[in-house]
């Protein structure tokens, strides 16, 4: 099992982070984005912890706040983590087209991801982007007016290259 | 045809504008920060600055439209045992708004701007920026420029040799669209679960980490270097009466031309659809528009003949809210509409109060009935019941933004649902 603490270069990150607050514990939800970053998107068993200690809270007060957000994840999402928005001008304009596509396409509903790791599925909830719907977010890149041609392509690319 | 009214979007309709510090120096950038800073105006009072605004008539574009200038004023002047707290929320998660985002986006400076000169009036000298998790493009973005400030000392200690000091943080939030309610994103700020907090104690009291505290939205602090450079009196000559200034509208859903447009507060909401938005596209007639986020009302087509600021369309039965303005073309089941505004408050509902916890829920089974074509009189009047039982009974605004569209849907649209009856 993959060692659960920071390495030094996230240590640095780590110390600018509390040196930005007046409280340890105030750092909680960027430091949460951080351990996501340096565990490909997820917080594996044991991270929770390992944050209570870091910031000086309880393992509850951590939990809490993990499961209250959506983008903290405790399950381990595909390499390529794909959120449609599906809200409501986006999703009348073809994003739930767009959403249905892909499920047909990925072969897994929202909230799971594909046998082979690549893919994950999430329905989003406004994006900010309403007037260049479609749109769909991969990991941290934003994906506007997206159109059948374009993803179908692109998944096909990522299948066959395997990452 | 209508013309935009620019005033926070001049730089960005500029072709070429590069919108880094240097491109917003050259723009005429950062003059009120030196008016209000610098010696060799005599510079401007922490007190004279939020007299300024207040003067102004500025109110808030978070989707509240409380007085800005007014907000400041419930701050203490002199923090002695405790720092005060400007926090600029740009959380940005009511379906239909992205102005914000956009602003951000192609002119961070002229936000920034606006945030420091509000630090100075509220001697603030931490200020944080809470925007989104999910737009880190956006994070980094404003970031980037808040390097570019320290590199060239219009931020830290001592900013153009006034004595103020300052630090900026940006800080991310993690996908909770109630962390833009005011004080659930103190809770988020602290490190917390997003739960809104009961009033009182409002913010300027007991805000983040119990200190006196003003969230003041994005396009709300951009407004403020304008109101320097040129007095309260320039901004308070635009717009309608009690709604004074421009306003930036994000226009989307079954238009011709979707974007952020900028105009005078008052603009007619008919003209921003046809002269800006390109009317409906397909050549399909309008059947329906929400004229402020998924939280406000829905509108039939006969009745947006009015004034757009906060006022004119509270009159008309809805809200401006946060600008955002979605139009729905004739082929669009409201229905539909009701199901997605309702499945958004249910997902997005912080679960502490119980009738919008519960409310939610039922009324997104509810609809799902109508969705399936099961739906029945009875049934349409248990939706505005159970809508009409969650208004007023929460800690925090969410419960009226979930319940008044949800009872809008039947009062203004019954004949849709009626459609979806069980046969």
């Amino acid at each position: 099992m993959a060692k659960v603490a920071f390495n030094d270069e996230a240590m640095r990150e780590v110390e600018t982070l509390f040196s930005r607050y007046p409280k340890k514990i105030n750092a909680l939800l960027p430091l949460l984005h951080l351990a996501q970053r340096e565990n490909e998107g997820w917080l594996p068993p044991g991270w929770d912890t390992y944050l209570a200690k870091l910031c000086g809270t309880t393992v509850n007060h951590v939990r809490g706040v993990v499961t209250f957000y959506n983008m903290f994840r405790t399950v381990k999402p595909g390499r390529h983590h794909i959120m449609v928005c599906n809200c409501l001008p986006c999703g009348v304009t073809g994003g739930g087209a767009l959403l249905e596509h892909l499920e047909h396409k990925l072969g897994i509903h929202p909230g799971n991801t594909t046998e082979d790791g690549l893919f994950s599925l999430e329905e989003a909830q406004c994006l900010a982007a309403c007037d260049q719907a479609p749109v769909m977010m991969v990991n941290e890149d934003l994906r506007k007016k997206v159109t059948f041609d374009e993803v179908d392509a692109w998944i096909k690319q990522t299948r066959s290259s395997g990452e | 045809m209508a013309q935009e009214k620019l005033l926070l979007l001049k730089n960005i309709r500029t072709k070429g504008y590069a919108a880094d510090l240097a491109a917003y120096r050259a723009a005429g950038g950062y003059k009120a920060l030196e008016k209000v800073l610098g010696k060799s105006q005599g510079g401007m009072t922490p007190a004279q600055v939020t007299e300024a605004v207040k003067a102004s008539g500025l109110r808030g574009r978070g989707g509240a439209g409380f007085p800005c200038g007014l907000k400041w004023t419930f701050m203490p002047a002199d923090p002695k045992d405790k720092p005060n707290y400007l926090i600029c929320n740009g959380d940005e998660s009511e379906p239909g708004t992205f102005k914000d985002h956009y602003l951000l986006m192609n002119d961070p400076h002229l936000f920034l701007e606006g945030m420091i000169l509000g630090c100075y009036a509220l001697s603030c000298h931490h200020g944080y920026i809470y925007i989104r998790g999910e737009s880190m493009y956006l994070i980094h973005r404003v970031r980037k420029a808040i390097d570019e400030l320290y590199a060239e000392k219009l931020l830290g200690s001592n900013i153009l040799g006034s004595g103020f000091d300052l630090d900026l943080t940006v800080h991310p939030g993690a996908g909770a669209y109630i962390c833009g309610e005011e004080t659930a994103l103190l809770d988020s700020l602290e490190g917390k679960r997003g739960q809104p907090r009961f009033k009182p104690p409002f913010p300027a009291q007991a805000g983040f980490n119990g200190c006196p505290t003003t969230v003041n939205n994005v396009e709300t602090l951009a407004n403020v270097p304008f109101i320097i450079n040129n007095g309260p009196e320039a901004f308070a000559k635009l717009g309608t009466e009690g709604n004074s200034g421009t306003q930036l509208v994000s226009i989307s859903g079954h238009v011709q031309k979707p974007g952020v447009y900028e105009v005078e507060m008052g603009h007619n909401l008919k003209s921003l659809i046809e002269d800006f938005g390109g009317g409906v596209r397909g050549g399909l007639k309008l059947k329906a528009i929400i004229p402020g986020g998924a939280s406000s009302p829905i509108m039939r087509p006969e009745s947006i003949d009015i004034p757009y600021d906060f006022d004119s369309v509270m009159k008309a039965g809805s809200m401006r809210g946060s600008g955002a303005l979605m139009v729905f073309d004739e082929d669009t089941s409201i229905i539909e509409l009701a199901n997605r505004t309702i499945r958004f408050f249910n997902h997005e509902s912080c679960g502490q109060c119980t009738p919008c916890r519960e409310g939610t829920f039922w009324l997104k089974n509810l609809i799902r009935d109508f969705v399936d074509n099961a739906g029945s009189e009875e049934l349409m009047q248990r939706v505005d019941r159970v809508a009409g039982s969650i208004l007023g009974n929460t800690i925090c605004a969410f419960g009226d933004a979930a319940g008044a569209p949800m009872q809008a849907f039947g009062r203004v649209f019954p004949e849709e649902f009626r459609k979806h009856f069980l046969r």
